[in-house]
């Protein structure tokens, strides 16, 4: 069964730009995502495991990501490639989510979610996939360019 | 400048974290107040391994990390120096997570995303401990 809540991503997804990326972000509302995700060219995804079983990933173009980087390490980056942009991108999404299960396990103790290391992928015009679990997203905007998170979840075994 | 011991030399920290760029998140909060990072380390094992040769004043350690999780090499480094102060650093902090790290003798808990200043203040505060 799959469970949708995603109203802890978004708190904390709209926490960490704040004060993490000193960038205000304004959010949309969710939306039924499907079976597919097409990316902006700038994925990171973090396995939802143990109380759940699932993921959160974090979408953004890939000149996005390079401004987050720079926000976290004041270095400016002009692509993807180098390798602290990717780890920037993976900490942005372990901490977001972090944040959310936390306030998730708190809610419900016993539920144990735990998170996976993040994968990051970059790549034009990629496609996510699955057809056993369906998820939600939600479009954010900021100063440097749309975010979208998108959360899929079942019950853990 | 709050890095400073009384006698005036720094006080001595090593960042455990498997992102290289929280490594240096850390350690551009910490150098600008006269801390010493003395030594980095990407998992727990090598947190351990490196341990014995640099002796700390204060570790940042993060806790999901590859190889060996943070709370592993904690309480392994705990058998070595019981005294040894220890911050956990992470973007997890439920109850069961926190219960864990104090079981293990951690000295406090430090929850991500962290601004600079409070990471100064953190460590300052348990090095004072």
């Amino acid at each position: 069964m799959s469970i949708v809540q995603i109203a802890p991503f978004v708190a904390a997804t709209v926490k960490v730009f704040k004060d993490m990326l000193e960038t205000d972000i304004v959010k949309g509302q969710p939306e039924p995502e499907g079976d597919s995700f097409i990316s902006r060219g700038f994925s990171v995804m973090v396995g939802l495991t143990g109380g759940w079983e699932g993921w959160f990933l974090l979408d953004m173009s890939q000149e996005t990501a390079c401004i987050f980087a720079r926000a976290m390490t004041g270095e400016d980056y002009d692509t993807v490639e180098n390798e602290e942009v990717l780890y920037a991108g993976a900490e942005i999404a372990n901490i977001i989510s972090g944040n959310a299960i936390t306030t998730i396990n708190n809610l419900q103790p016993g539920l144990n979610i735990r998170l996976a290391p993040p994968s990051v992928f970059a790549g034009q015009g990629m496609s996510m996939f699955n057809a056993r679990l369906s998820s939600s997203s939600v479009l954010m905007e900021s100063a440097a360019g749309p975010v979208k998170i998108n959360v899929a979840a079942k019950e853990g075994k | 400048m709050k890095g400073l011991k009384a006698d005036g030399t720094p006080i001595r920290v090593m960042a455990v974290d498997d992102s290289p760029v929280t490594r240096k998140m850390v350690r551009k909060a910490l150098e600008p107040e006269g801390f010493e990072i003395v030594a980095e380390a990407g998992n727990g094992k090598e947190a351990v391994e490196i341990y014995a040769s640099t002796l700390p004043d204060v570790i940042t350690m993060d806790v999901t990390m590859p190889i060996m999780d943070g709370l592993e090499a904690a309480g392994n480094i705990k058998k070595v120096n019981p005294a040894q102060k220890i911050i956990m650093l992470s973007a997890m902090g439920d109850s069961d997570i926190k219960a864990d790290a104090q079981s293990r003798g951690i000295t406090d808990f430090c929850t991500k995303p962290f601004k600079p200043q409070e990471m100064v203040d953190k460590v300052r505060e348990v090095f004072n401990r």
